[in-house]
């Protein structure tokens, strides 16, 4: 067993702190976020932790008008798939636009969400 | 591989049913079994699709206790799980197991229910086929998931939401001839754009609805299938898979699984998607139903909304799409789909499907597609 360049829970807890990380491949030099085990491109098990910008654009979004038992209260509420400036994507919760200016190409930067224990990627405007 | 049938099929009503998922798994395997004229003593295994019988009936170890109900409990038997393909990966392995050899008659079905609990929580335990970790946290539904996707088609293509409202308007009128559906009456392209938003761009009538309902089919190797009336042949059975992320997808107005899945079934059955004369795929939400047509090969990448629009995918179309009234309209009790557009792909190949009939249909395609696009399978069926 090889120890994890970065586990979910070291994932989360750096971006409690405001910092999304990606992992970069030793070998292929391929980028991936959430971390995998092993290099989707190359297979290799070579990962470095790579701190990103936290910012990109909307590529897809929804506005949730029917939620889960457990986001009922949030409801309605957008979520988006964002190509961050690396040229990852990660899907988030949109805060603090409102829903009739979330759009595709909308530029949004990061921001940790937390409930409790639990913390989830969301982003936010830019400015 | 030696040559496989389907020698019968059962389906039940889909919709609201006062039975458990094995009951409803058991009238459809009943009737089944009749259907192909053979003794319950002849089945030698049960592949058997359910998903959320542990949340919505607290019931895990379906597929035993399905063969207990119908009362064949000495078979081998195992639960598939791919969310919305479950029963069409079952039926894939019962299709690799006769043509290995290994058995001779396998039934295969699925069954669901999930009217017994409320839409919150319904929505809830779809979710629960997306990413625990990364994705249900953030409240992501199965609309959801389908809404993102139709949000990148519309920007990548121009695809429009009375297109999609075309796909919905097109399922209920096929729903309408078959009395297994769930809804059995037209829709109009105004109805559709006027229900509320589910998940923007998606409103309520471009979403299948939840149902309960059982589905099974009887595989047999040739040798006894000869001996039965009118056997289908499985032509192939192909199964891909994809990222589980969104974020991961590299192209959310596409669904690879589909291609791939496609790809490796045509060339086992070494046609191609113009030999293809009635197809049952995927369609839970309207733009599931685009995206699919584009990733069978039967219209161009983009031209998907079009091909509803303009009537090709209809009955008396070019490619009959969903005669059976899809999921949109016949329903999606999830763990049944799969054997259900096989039931019906069998049914229109032997033309018995009555005023849903395609025509001289030779040669039929079943898609179902698991979850958030990370399971598909394809399997193609001909006729002597």
């Amino acid at each position: 067993m090889t120890e994890p360049v970065i586990t979910t829970r070291a994932f989360f807890e750096r971006a409690r702190a405001g910092q999304l990380t990606a992992v970069r491949c030793g070998s292929c030099g391929e980028l991936a976020i959430p971390p995998k085990e092993l290099c989707p491109a190359c297979h290799a098990r070579a990962w470095q932790p790579v701190p990103l910008v936290g910012e990109g654009t909307i590529a897809s979004f929804t506005v949730i008008r029917v939620a889960p038992r457990a986001h009922a209260a949030d409801a309605p509420y957008a979520i988006a798939v964002v190509k961050l400036q690396e040229g990852v994507s990660i899907l988030g919760r949109i805060v603090d636009i409102p829903l009739d200016k979330v759009a595709v190409g909308l530029p949004v930067r990061f921001r940790p969400l937390g409930s409790q224990d639990q913390t989830s990627v969301g982003f936010g405007p830019l400015g | 591989m030696r040559r496989v049938a389907v020698i019968g099929v059962g389906v039940t009503k889909f919709g609201l049913h006062d039975r458990t998922s094995a009951e409803l798994f058991a009238d459809a395997a009943g009737d089944a079994l009749t259907d192909a004229g053979i003794p319950a003593s002849a089945v030698q295994a049960l592949y058997y699709g359910n998903v959320v019988g542990g949340e919505t009936e607290h019931q895990l170890h379906t597929g035993p206790q399905a063969a207990s109900v119908l009362g064949i409990p000495s078979v081998p038997t195992t639960r598939f799980e791919t969310a919305c393909a479950s029963s069409h990966a079952a039926f894939r392995h019962a299709v690799m197991e006769i043509g290995a050899g290994v058995s001779d008659v396998i039934l295969v079905g699925g069954a669901e229910r999930v009217l017994n609990v409320s839409t919150a929580e319904s929505t809830e335990y779809f979710a629960y086929a997306s990413d625990a970790v990364w994705e249900q946290p953030l409240g992501l539904t199965f609309p959801g998931v389908f809404a993102l996707i139709a949000r990148a088609h519309m920007e990548k293509y121009g695809t429009t939401e009375a297109q999609m409202a075309a796909v919905a308007v097109k399922n209920h009128r096929h729903g309408a001839l078959n009395p297994k559906a769930q809804f059995q009456k037209q829709i109009t392209i105004d109805q559709v754009l006027r229900s509320a938003y589910v998940a923007d761009p998606l409103k309520l009538f471009d979403c299948c609805p939840f149902s309960d309902g059982g589905a099974a089919v009887v595989l047999a190797s040739e040798e006894v299938a000869r001996r039965h009336r009118k056997p289908v042949w499985v032509l192939a059975s192909a199964a891909a898979s994809d990222w589980m992320l969104l974020g991961d997808k590299r192209d959310l107005a596409r669904v690879p699984a589909t291609e791939r899945a496609a790809a490796a079934a045509y060339r086992q059955a070494g046609l191609g998607p113009t030999d293809v004369d009635v197809v049952e795929l995927h369609d839970c939400f309207t733009i599931a139903e685009i995206v699919a047509t584009e990733g069978l090969g039967l219209v161009e990448p983009g031209a998907g909304g079009r091909a509803a629009e303009t009537g090709l995918t209809s009955l008396g179309g070019e490619v009959p799409v969903n005669p059976s009234g899809g999921l949109k309209a016949k329903g999606h009790p999830i763990g049944a789909t799969g054997a259900a557009q096989i039931a019906e792909i069998v049914t229109q190949l032997r033309g018995e499907a009555g005023p849903r009939q395609v025509d001289g249909a030779r040669t039929g395609l079943t898609h179902t597609l698991g979850g958030n696009t990370a399971t598909v399978l394809v399997s193609l069926f001909g006729r002597d």
